[in-house]
């Protein structure tokens, strides 16, 4: 099975990942922070799948499971806090959101 | 016999125990019949280990039995050791059996007080220590013991616990004797270094090498005996001892602690003859605190303290006894004194009882006809504490006086100061006697004795014992006046046990463990006796005269006075050596080091933490898309170093 050389689809991942970053560090509302986030995460799977196939290894692919997993509980977690600061009333604005300074 | 010997010691360590776990279960009286018993068990177990040792060929006579071991360091083994020998079990029948008619005396005398059952629990334990103290198979357990009974004795020393002059004069027993404890245990390392155990038959038959060593081992063995026994220059806690309660001034001047020093020079005697300077020294030492106490017990007008001096004063023959090597000498003037010393506390202490706590001698006078039984027991032990015959007094410190002239000039000296001794002993003893008993009785007298209604309408004050007055029929109850009378008896009876030169059983059953190095002759008997009676005759006869008949006034030189009241200053001199300066450089040392040094290096510790904290707290901006940025940038920063490292 013949597809892309690992490369393009290491620059894939690499947009992907910057897109999310880009988005966590511009965008204030906490749900599209998760969403960039998510992305962030997902570039980093597909940069472990594309060298586990490069190599010819399982543990890329082992991993990018148990990533799947950390994303699914962080986003319980996040979405859960976000409800919560919802239910609150108060705004949904990360850089408002700085009761946590020293 | 083993098994006896246990049971004495662990039976006093029982009842201390049961009183203390018991508390309010058991009543007060209660707790005075169970310290008691196991007293009365500890003498009737000594008894037990007499019989049995007495069936024992003389030189066979040595038992030691290990419970377990105690302490393991390195090579060193040190067990729970007991040793029956004829001293430790001539020690072990003195110990528990004037112990018990002492405390059995305590069950009368402290009948009231609020805290009966902690004063049992202390006698017990008080008992106990001594007991192990003598009881020892080892100097390390004795050591245990004698530490013990430091303990009891501050315990006991400040049982009124309300009163500041007790808590002081307990603290005061308790630093002096720590002092000897220090000595002795600095002694005791030595000896550990020389010889490598501290089991008596290994250190005893072990000659010491280095005079330096063996000289410096004695001297620190000495030192815990001055200070246990009050000798001078460590005898200044004794007097203020006598802030306790006079039963516990009795156990601890007749059958414990204070005759604890005369035991370890006995015992050690193996090691002092070694160095023979060091036993001359405390031989000289207890000369000198003969004459001194002596002195200044004729100036005392508290009566326990004529007595407590005049325990220095006899505690001093058996240390010249002890020094001289005449060790069944020693033993002998321990026992008999035991007897009258107790009976004089005791007498003293009915005395104290039926005046309601007063001891000021001043305000008494003229009981004899108010107090018949206390005068006469007074009388015995005075005249037998004077070395009258046929008091067991006379016995034993006449052959104590003889066993200094056989031993050249020294002994001469030694023998002089003895001989001034007596008259002192005759002078202060018939001054406390005449001033208590004779002449009219004063108002204080006739207020408490005389005019019983009076009395009850007092009655439920506290007294100056610290319990509540209560009324009694005669001169106390019967737990007191019984006792008193069977140490009358002993001290009239128990100088016959031995007679220099004729009949010395005393000397052949110590003879296996304590060889006397001096042997008096007929004549040096004789000599001493007739003068040493003579000489406490006087001592009464100028008494007499001046306390008695007041035919002649006491002299009074007005800086003699001065010096005397002041017991020859030396608790102002250590004031003013130890004390004084000891606060000087705590203060000083408190200005000048520890608080700039100390605290102030702490405040500034404090201070930098605090400001640290400050700024790296304003880095925490609380926004998050800060602290990507910062991830971010590092992680950049971090990848390109990385890559441009490679």
């Amino acid at each position: 099975m013949k597809g892309p050389d690992v490369v393009w689809y290491l620059c894939v991942a690499a947009f992907l990942f910057c897109t999310g970053a880009l988005g966590v560090l511009i965008r204030r509302s906490p749900l599209i922070v998760l969403l960039s986030l998510e992305i962030m995460l997902n570039g980093a799977n597909l940069a472990l799948i594309a060298f586990s196939r490069h190599y010819a290894q399982g543990d890329g692919q082992i991993f990018a499971l148990t990533v799947m997993a950390v994303a699914a509980s962080e986003v319980v977690v996040g979405l859960g806090l976000i409800v919560a600061i919802a239910r609150r009333k108060l705004d949904l604005d990360v850089d408002k959101l700085s009761t946590l300074r020293g | 016999m083993i098994v006896a010997a246990w049971i004495c010691l662990l039976s006093p360590l029982v009842a201390a125990f049961l009183i203390t776990l018991g508390w309010n279960r058991l009543s007060r009286r209660g707790a005075g019949y169970l310290a008691t018993l196991s007293v009365a068990v500890s003498f009737v177990a000594a008894v037990v280990a007499f019989v049995d040792l007495l069936g024992d060929k003389p030189d066979q006579r040595y038992h030691a039995s290990t419970l377990w071991s105690w302490l393991t360091a390195g090579q060193y083994d040190f067990g729970l050791r007991i040793v029956v020998d004829p001293l430790s079990v001539f020690m072990m029948l003195v110990v528990s059996g004037v112990g018990m008619l002492i405390v059995l005396y305590s069950i009368g005398y402290m009948e009231g007080d609020n805290e009966e059952r902690r004063y049992f629990a202390y006698m017990a334990l008080f008992v106990f220590s001594m007991l192990l103290l003598v009881q020892a198979g080892n100097l390390l357990i004795l050591l245990v013991g004698w530490g013990l009974v430091g303990l009891s004795s501050y315990l006991l020393i400040g049982f009124w616990h309300d009163r500041p002059p007790a808590i002081a004069a307990a603290k005061k027993a308790f630093v002096m004797n720590a002092i000897g404890d220090a000595t002795m245990a600095l002694a005791l390392f030595l000896l550990i270094q020389r010889t490598g155990s501290l089991n008596f038959e290994n250190v005893f038959t072990q000659p010491i090498h280095g005079s330096w060593a063996i000289n410096l081992i004695a001297l620190g063995l000495l030192g815990g005996a001055v200070a246990k026994s009050a000798q001078l220059p460590l005898h200044t806690w004794l007097p203020d001892a006598m802030e306790g309660p006079t039963p516990v001034s009795a156990l601890i001047h007749a059958a414990t602690m204070v005759t604890a020093g005369v035991y370890l020079i006995v015992r050690t005697a193996p090691i002092f003859e070694q160095a023979p300077k060091v036993l001359e020294l405390a031989a000289g030492l207890g000369a000198i605190t003969i004459v001194v106490a002596g002195v200044i017990a004729l100036v005392q007008v508290d009566i326990k303290r004529v007595i407590a001096y005049s325990t220095m004063s006899q505690i001093g023959y058996m240390f010249m006894a002890a020094g001289l090597g005449a060790y069944p000498n020693a033993m002998f003037h321990l026992m008999t004194h035991a007897f009258f010393k107790a009976l004089l506390f005791m007498a003293a202490g009915l005395v104290i009882h039926a005046l309601a706590g007063e001891q000021d001698m001043r305000r008494m006078g003229g009981l004899r006809r108010l107090l018949p039984f206390t005068f006469y027991a007074t009388l015995i032990g005075s005249l037998s504490l004077a070395g009258i015959p046929p008091f067991a007094g006379f016995f034993s410190k006449d052959s104590i006086l003889a066993a200094a002239l056989d031993h050249g000039w020294y002994g001469e000296l030694l023998w002089v100061a003895g001989m001034v001794g007596t008259f002192l002993t005759g002078l202060y003893a018939f001054r406390m006697l005449f001033i208590v008993f004779w002449g009219e009785p004063s108002g204080f007298v006739r207020e408490h004795l005389m005019a019983r209604s009076h009395a009850h309408a007092r009655e439920g004050h506290l007294d100056h014992d610290g319990h509540e007055q209560h009324m009694h029929s005669g001169e106390g109850p019967l737990s007191m006046t019984s006792t008193v009378a069977v140490l009358a008896v002993l001290t009239v009876i128990g100088g016959f046990l031995q007679f220099a030169g004729v009949w010395t059983p005393l000397t052949n059953w110590l003879d296996p463990v304590a060889r006397p190095l001096v042997e008096a002759s007929g004549t040096q008997e004789a000599v001493s006796s007739i003068l040493a009676v003579l000489l406490g005759l006087g001592g009464i006869a100028v008494a007499w005269f001046m306390y008695g008949a007041r035919t002649t006034a006491a002299p009074r030189v007005a800086w003699a006075q001065n010096v005397l009241e002041h017991k020859f200053y030396f608790d102002e001199a250590y004031d003013f050596a130890f004390y004084r300066p000891a606060v000087f450089l705590a203060e000083g040392l408190g200005r000048w080091v520890e608080r700039p040094l100390v605290i102030g290096s702490v405040r500034e510790l404090v201070r930098g933490v605090g400001l640290a904290g400050r700024d790296t707290g304003r880095l925490q901006t609380g926004l998050v898309r800060t602290y990507v940025l910062a991830i971010a940038a590092s992680l950049a920063v971090l990848a390109i170093v990385f890559v441009a490292v490679r």
